[in-house]
């Protein structure tokens, strides 16, 4: 049987952690409602407030940098931010269901440390609970426990519930910001109104405000003279002239691109027979040090593409630097997996699941000490060229777009990794942090704001998305292959022995099928998760759904352009009805007592019959025809 | 924290949390920040509390490190104030600023205090001398940030065909608020925090 003897253990640390996100007060009051002695709650409320202490710490730092460099900056580090609790949660999912109860069994550890290993993750780390082969496959009993622990079950019921929380989370955030968004697709969108209208009240420094106002004049001008110029059509030369360029900066991307690819599969490839030969530990971060440099340069030479290719509305600029990034990194990732999946695991090398585990362990090493390279030698550099060598370029700026890639290019290698070594979010946790207060250091020592506005939500939301779409979902079917079609290897790790991974579900159906209790689980899995029919169902369900709130919307968009009229010709009556009142009085000046009252009355009549009017369509629906008029 | 908690009393500082948006900590900052500001022979909990003998000038509000800088600082001490003159502001205005400029501030009283501060000439519209007003302080005081008139007119004209949906040539405060709601930027850049 399957028994979850660890509920109760870490029920408190359960409390604590999902008392962090909420205010002091909403936090004082789910802590009043719990049925607990005065001592414990205390306890947790002294957790709970040492939390709040350095969140207060936290914060302050996120003011500052906003103050300073603006929210689109500030988007950047709440989005670290973000990435960090995430990591925080899996690794304490993690940690709690499969670490602890295998460091209860765990063998020693004979081997020497050697500090290189830190870099490379192999030799004295491999026999630790760091990585997928020192976990065991067998049910841990306890003497005086009579209930036991089924480590395979364990493992992949936990990596599952890590992946579905993570499914959830990130569509809940992407359902969340694009409603913040997109509320509104109103015909007038050019957006000048709203610049004009959200100053940022957050930015206190002097200099800062200045530097703010001349880019904001700087935008107001580009916008008025992309108006003036916007009737204009360009001559067809001009037009099939940039044309060709945006083709040609096309073509070199995404040759630059495969090329990598190319180049990164051949070495990955070759990498395994230069292992075999040589043994020594260094050679092994020979991959990870050429895909860190492709990431670092590849993109630099993109940005350069900006000399010669000219838009005509800037944001498409950042818009096409952030896609051609993103395939870059993700045709990486890709053949990476492609790489591990089909030739490390089918090598009968001995564990092939912790070397897996080891390469992403690296690469994630590589990236950090690149980072920090980047940090504190490329913008320091940056600046001391631009400020004493070539004074025309300046000090650098932050490069939002490049930064965030890099968070989800590495988020995606830790997904991908934690069912390999299911420590690495504790890992990845230390980088992140260490990355913030590095990247807050030479922000405020080497860069200035961004000059262009960066609409920092609507970029939040495509970063979410990105996240989801091809990060994510690319994850999840690398796991999928990796649990249902991959042997796992025969002499280490939980699923040693099995033909695959997902054999250890079926063969606990099995054994709960001759269990008369359970015969319920057994009926959900064949019926439910194993049935055609009932995911057709479901699909067909949600396509109706979808179907019906896109009509309800088309519907709501006709009724917005009727109230939009009838708004303006409201207006319009207004103004009609206080020119005859001025006319009105006008003549009143005349002595005329008969025609004058008659149009007096006229005039009063009518403004009333308006009045009404307007009352009485104001509490109906659809609007009525206009007789008002006809006076 | 602990010697202002036994300034202030505990009744005043709940009423001031349930009629203000901000938390504890934050009117307990405010105070201190308060006390600071006025003469030496007023520093203390009753004379703070007094609009009548104690409202501090606008001149002195203004050398806050949170406000020094906004090009629209005159206008927000204009806006919160309720003196006669509008010239100064007690702690209970002072209460007021912070809890609209707070995080836990609701868009709509957000955008509601944003259209009075934009109003400069307090009739209730923002016709096209406020948003003349509106923009230069926009694009400061130098001479090369400055709009040409031209220019000006046209990003005024662009702004009411934007926003002025009744097209009576000003803008009034649903209409600001309808701008505001398509703007997600704008609830978490108008804030200011202590």
């Amino acid at each position: 049987p399957f028994h979850f003897f660890f509920c109760d253990f870490y029920a408190e640390e359960r409390l604590v952690v999902s008392l962090i996100n909420l205010t002091s007060r909403d936090a004082n009051k789910i802590i009043r409602e719990q049925p607990l002695t005065m001592q414990e709650k205390r306890k947790i409320k002294g957790t709970v407030s040492e939390f709040f202490q350095s969140m207060q710490v936290w914060q302050r730092t996120l003011k500052i940098i906003g103050g300073k460099f603006g929210t689109s900056v500030l988007s950047y580090f709440s989005f670290l931010t973000w990435l960090l609790k995430f990591n925080i949660l899996s690794f304490i999912v993690n940690f709690s269901f499969i670490t602890i109860p295998q460091l209860m069994e765990s063998k020693p550890n004979n081997l020497s440390f050697n500090s290189l290993e830190l870099l490379t993750g192999a030799g004295y780390f491999q026999q630790t609970v760091l990585y997928y082969g020192f976990y065991t496959n067998s049910t841990i009993m306890r003497k005086g426990i009579s209930s036991s622990y089924n480590m395979q079950l364990a493992y992949i019921f936990t990596i599952g519930l890590y992946l579905v929380i993570c499914f959830f989370c990130l569509l809940y955030s992407m359902a969340c910001s694009f409603r913040n968004n997109f509320i509104n697709p109103h015909i007038y969108s050019r957006g000048t109104a709203k610049v004009v209208f959200s100053w940022d009240f957050t930015i206190t420094n002097e200099k800062a405000v200045k530097l703010k106002q001349r880019n904001l004049t700087t935008e107001i001008k580009e916008t008025l003279s992309e108006i003036r110029h916007e009737n204009v059509i360009a001559p067809l030369k001009q037009r099939m002239n940039h044309l060709g360029i945006h083709l040609g900066a096309w073509i070199v991307s995404t040759g630059v691109a495969i090329a990598c690819c190319v180049a990164v599969y051949y070495l990955s490839f070759y990498n395994l027979k230069f292992l075999t030969d040589h043994k020594n530990q260094t050679a092994t971060l020979l991959l990870p040090f050429i895909v860190c440099c492709i990431n670092l340069f590849v993109p630099l030479f993109y940005s350069s593409f900006g000399l010669v290719e000219k838009f005509e509305i800037p944001r498409h600029q950042v818009f096409v630097i952030i896609t051609r990034n993103i395939f870059l990194k993700i045709s990486i990732i890709g053949i990476l997996c492609y790489y591990w999946l089909n030739a490390v695991a089918i090598s009968k090398k001995e564990c092939w699941e912790t070397l897996v585990g080891q390469d992403i362990y690296r690469l994630l090493m590589m990236n950090f000490v690149f980072t920090l390279f980047d940090s504190f030698c490329g913008e320091f550099l940056r600046r001391i060229i631009g400020t004493k060598l070539i004074k025309s370029l300046g000090v650098p700026e932050f490069d939002i777009a490049r930064n965030v890639l890099e968070l989800i290019y590495t988020q995606t290698l830790l997904w991908i990794g934690i069912f390999f070594s299911p420590l690495l979010p504790f890992i990845h946790m230390i980088t992140l942090f260490i990355m913030f207060h590095i990247k807050k250091i030479s922000l405020m020592m080497n860069c200035q704001p961004p000059s262009k506005a960066w609409r920092a939500s609507q970029m939040m939301t495509l970063f979410i998305f990105l996240l989801f779409f091809p990060s994510f979902t690319g994850v999840l079917c690398v796991l999928a292959i990796t649990v249902w079609r991959l042997k796992p290897s025969d002499n280490c790790g939980p699923f040693q022995g099995l033909p695959s991974i997902i054999h250890a579900i079926y063969g606990w159906i099995e054994i709960l099928s001759s269990k008369p209790g359970y015969l319920w689980v057994v009926w959900i899995y064949r019926n439910l998760i194993g049935s055609v029919h009932f995911f057709f169902i479901l699909t067909v369900i949600v396509l109706i759904i979808t179907y019906l709130y896109w009509q309800i919307i088309e519907g709501r968009k006709i009724m917005i352009k009727l109230l939009h009229e009838q708004i303006i010709n409201e207006g319009k009556d207004k103004v009609f009805l206080v020119e005859k009142l001025l006319k009105v009085q006008e003549a009143q000046k005349k002595p005329s007592p008969f025609s004058l009252s008659l149009e007096r009355r006229e005039v009063e009549v009518s403004l009333k019959i308006w009045w009404i009017d307007l009352e009485s369509e104001r509490s109906e629906f659809p609007p009525r025809p206009r007789h008002l008029l006809a006076l | 924290m602990g010697s202002s908690t036994s300034q202030l009393s505990k009744e005043l500082l709940s009423e001031y949390q349930e009629l203000t948006f901000l938390t504890k900590q934050e009117i307990l900052l405010a105070h201190k920040t308060f006390i600071e500001l006025l003469p030496p022979e007023s520093q203390n909990v009753v004379d703070s509390l007094t609009a009548q003998v104690s409202r501090v000038p606008t001149e002195k509000v203004l050398t806050l490190p949170e406000l020094k800088a906004n090009p629209f600082k005159d206008r927000i001490c204009r806006v919160f104030s309720t003196a006669p003159e509008k010239d100064s502001l007690s702690f209970e205005d002072f209460l007021d600023l912070l809890s609209v400029f707070s995080d836990a501030a609701t868009p709509d009283i957000k955008s509601h205090y944003a259209f009075r501060i934009f109003d400069f000439d307090d009739d209730g519209t923002l016709n096209k001398e406020d948003l003349k007003q509106l923009v230069n302080r926009l694009t400061g005081t130098e001479e090369d940030t400055q709009l040409s008139p031209s220019e000006m007119n046209q990003l005024i004209q662009n702004i009411l065909e934007e926003s002025d949906i009744d097209r009576d040539g000003t803008i009034n405060l649903s209409e600001f608020q309808h701008v505001i709601s398509r703007s997600p930027d704008f609830t978490s850049s108008f804030k200011i925090v202590l």
